[in-house]
């Protein structure tokens, strides 16, 4: 019986980490970008692009993911997402990665607006770039003000992926819950559901620990 | 010929009139100190004429060739911009070093990047890089900081901080080398040390631009001093002069403001 | 410093494991440990706390929020013959064997089907009602799908841990699971899936003119099954609900309350 458990949870937990590894690659630049959006000089734009961060923001994942999978098929006259376990694992990255996409935008623009006026000044009066001001003066200081706060937040992504299960992505929790629905020959089981605190527990303690390596790494210099 | 020429430049931010019809020039080798009282304008023509900000009207010429002419209507390429630039550095109120590099890597940044564009950097690489490397540890001995090379600035005092940022603005020896109150953002016991450092850059003859308000200082490092109120300058001369018997009556409000002095 | 991190993480990870498999094992045999009689234990809570989901025409509720329906009322008159009150809690179908042995219900009473799984988890009171499992399908193609054999080829949806999956599989389906019924019907209006497996009582109250889904309709019935109502395993209860039943029954009322929902065809003789 553990065997079976455990090679269905693991299952799962691959699915997991296939939807935080897409989110993760997928966010990190759209957030970037929207970031910039947001700090756009051009005011229609800088004003779009706060609105649906405003929305995506204000707005429970687990909706998004309801409307984004459902609706289309409700207006269209067929569901544009591929039948079965691919079009549920695209729906669910697409809505994954733009909400983080909007909860990390913002935490890009805090880091790109905390680094000092006075960096960039350096940079102009020593006849630096645009883009060497960027990459070789701001971007560090960025960086190392916008890890705790990324980290935050992508461990409460490890833990939010299971709000694909809505949509019956088959994710870890799905997979804890199907033994209490009499799959794979056990009913009742409530053991596997619980176990599943087990993976997400291991897995974000791996990411902390990566995290704080990350910090530690950039400790050598204060901003 | 004078190294600096400085023709009617005006500057406003919205409706406040910062800096009205400047006019002064600048001898090669001759140190210019500006004194005056907050807001009257002396930053802001330092950031003038570091491109930091852009007046409205006026000329600025350095070597009798045009950097900066309000009348010239077409933007220049960053490249042409850069050039410009690199004709003055300055030096910050409060360092403005890049905290993740170390003392040296401060001072030889922007040599590197500008030696990058060369055309025979790949094949002389190491020997450009080494050649740059000797030229900041010399800058840094010179300033006192051999020892702090490895450094990164939050380990650095105030005062060793600024002695860095002075060497980082000579690293591209500048035409004209200007300090935008380099001692205000400093402990007093921390001021003497980089005033020795600036002191010293005088006697070697570097044209320097001084907004200080160290007045003792201002008299006895410049050649000359302007003193500025109002976004305009009320009286200039040789400093001795104008600090120890300024004509103007303002002047004289404002240096007496400055208690202990004369 | 990293190795101590990553040593804690791990005896953090076993103690949670440990901690988690035993409230698990601890929760799931309640039967063993459960006070020597139910009916007891509810005359002395004084009301009878009846786990439903919103289920037309079971269980729903009025223009006033006071819960109705075939169940929900027969449930209201077993709770008075015992003397206590009905309680309705609404709870997520999936976890109702969970609400049940941790106490947080004393039954589950919402047109829920006999299941091999619900008969091995909870002490159940005889059928009361005849049902089976339909398929969904959009009106316009309904014509195409009116045998087992036709809709073999055809993406389900079904709803996860219901008799409907268990049909799916048996027949060799192929089926994705969602998280309630409603939501089966929700894919197939969205085209999200070709079908949907749901009970023929909810579909005869969900589908069709008048509801939300009047483009869908329900083709063909994959098998028979009766409803239940569910007890802690062990419990009394089931065999004071089977007199309960039987008396309502011989008076009439029973046939009478069907009748009020639509659902006298499908009621099962006591």
């Amino acid at each position: 019986m553990i065997g079976t458990v455990l090679g269905a949870l693991n299952q799962g937990f691959l699915k997991t980490l296939q939807l935080f590894g897409v989110t993760l690659l997928g966010a990190i630049p759209l957030g970037l970008l929207i970031s910039f959006g947001s700090m756009s000089k051009f005011q229609p734009l800088r004003w779009l692009t706060r609105t649906v961060v405003w929305i995506v923001r204000g707005t429970p994942l687990m909706l998004q993911l309801i409307i984004l999978y459902y609706v289309p098929g409700q207006i269209m006259d067929a569901s544009p997402w591929p039948m079965g376990e691919n079009g549920r694992f695209l729906a669910s990255a697409i809505a994954f990665i733009f909400n983080y996409a909007c909860y990390f935008s913002e935490i890009f623009r805090g880091g790109i607006e905390g680094v000092p006026k006075g960096q960039r000044e350096a940079g102009q009066v020593l006849g630096m770039t645009r883009g060497q001001i960027f990459f070789r003066v701001e971007l560090m200081q960025m960086v190392k003000r916008i890890v705790p706060p990324i980290s935050n937040e992508i461990i409460t992504l490890v833990k939010d992926t299971s709000l694909a299960r809505i949509i019956a992505y088959e994710e870890l929790i799905k997979a804890g819950y199907d033994f209490l629905k009499g799959s794979h020959g056990y009913s009742g089981l409530l053991w596997p559901l619980f176990f599943t605190g087990v993976y997400y527990l291991l897995f974000s303690g791996l990411l902390t620990i990566a995290f704080n390596k990350t910090e530690r790494r950039l400790d050598y210099f204060k901003v | 010929m004078a190294i600096l020429e400085v023709q009617a430049l005006s500057k406003r931010f919205e409706e406040l009139e910062v800096l009205r019809q400047i006019d002064f020039s600048l001898e090669a080798g001759e140190a210019l100190s500006i004194i005056g009282s907050s807001g009257s304008g002396k930053t802001t023509l330092l950031r003038c004429l570091n491109f930091l900000e852009t007046p409205d009207a006026g000329r600025v010429l350095v070597h009798g060739e045009t950097v900066f002419d309000a009348a010239e209507t077409k933007k220049l390429s960053e490249a042409a911009l850069r050039r410009r630039r690199l004709h003055f550095g300055l030096v910050f109120q409060n360092f403005n070093l890049f905290p993740q590099y170390t003392a040296l890597e401060n001072v030889r940044l922007a040599g590197l990047l500008l030696a990058k564009e060369r055309p025979d950097f790949r094949e002389k690489r190491k020997e450009i890089v080494a050649e740059l490397n000797e030229r900041a540890m010399f800058l840094l001995t010179d300033m006192g900081l051999a020892d702090r090379a490895g450094h990164y600035p939050h380990q650095l005092s105030g005062g060793q901080q600024q002695r860095v940022a002075i060497a980082r603005a000579l690293a591209l020896e500048p035409d004209i080398l200007c300090f935008d109150e380099p001692t205000s953002a400093l402990d007093p016991e921390l001021t003497g040390e980089v005033l020795r450092v600036i002191r010293s850059l005088a006697e070697q003859r570097t044209t320097m631009i001084i907004v200080t308000h160290e007045m003792a200082f201002a008299r006895d490092v410049a050649d000359r001093a302007i003193f500025m109120d109002g976004g305009v300058i009320v009286e200039q001369g040789p400093a001795k002069e104008v600090i120890d018997h300024p004509r103007e009556e303002r002047t004289r409000q404002f240096l007496s403001r400055y208690g202990g002095l004369s | 410093m990293k190795t101590r991190t990553s040593i804690l993480a791990l005896v953090l990870a076993l103690v949670l494991c440990l901690g988690l498999a035993a409230c698990g094992t601890a929760a799931q045999p309640a039967k063993d440990d459960s006070p020597a009689s139910d009916l007891d234990y509810v005359k002395a809570n004084g009301k009878l706390i009846v786990g439903i989901t919103d289920f037309a025409p079971m269980d729903f509720q009025d223009a006033d929020g006071n819960w109705i329906g075939f169940d929900a009322d027969m449930a209201t008159a077993f709770a008075e013959s015992l003397g206590v009150q009905a309680v309705f809690q609404v709870i997520d179908w999936d976890n109702k064997l969970m609400e049940l042995n941790g106490k947080t219900i004393d039954c589950v009473w919402n047109g829920m089907t006999l299941s091999a799984e619900v008969l091995a988890g909870m002490e159940c009171s005889n059928a009361y009602c005849n049902n089976a499992q339909v398929v969904i399908v959009p009106a316009e193609v309904a014509a195409d799908y009116q045998s087992a054999e036709s809709v073999a080829g055809l993406q389900f949806a079904v709803e996860a841990g219901s008799v409907g999956k268990d049909v799916a599989e048996e027949l060799g389906y192929t089926y994705t699971e969602v998280v309630d019924q409603a939501t089966a019907l929700l894919e197939v209006s969205s085209g999200t899936a070709d079908a949907a497996i749901i009970d023929a009582l909810m579909a005869d109250a969900m589908v069709g003119e008048g509801t939300d889904y009047a483009n869908l309709t329900y083709t063909v019935g994959l098998n028979t099954e009766e409803y239940g109502v569910g007890f802690r395993k062990g419990s009394d209860l089931a065999a004071a609900l089977n007199a309960f039943f039987q008396s309502a029954y011989a008076d009439g009322s029973l046939q009478a309350c069907a009748e009020l929902y639509g659902i006298e065809a499908a009621l099962i003789a006591q």
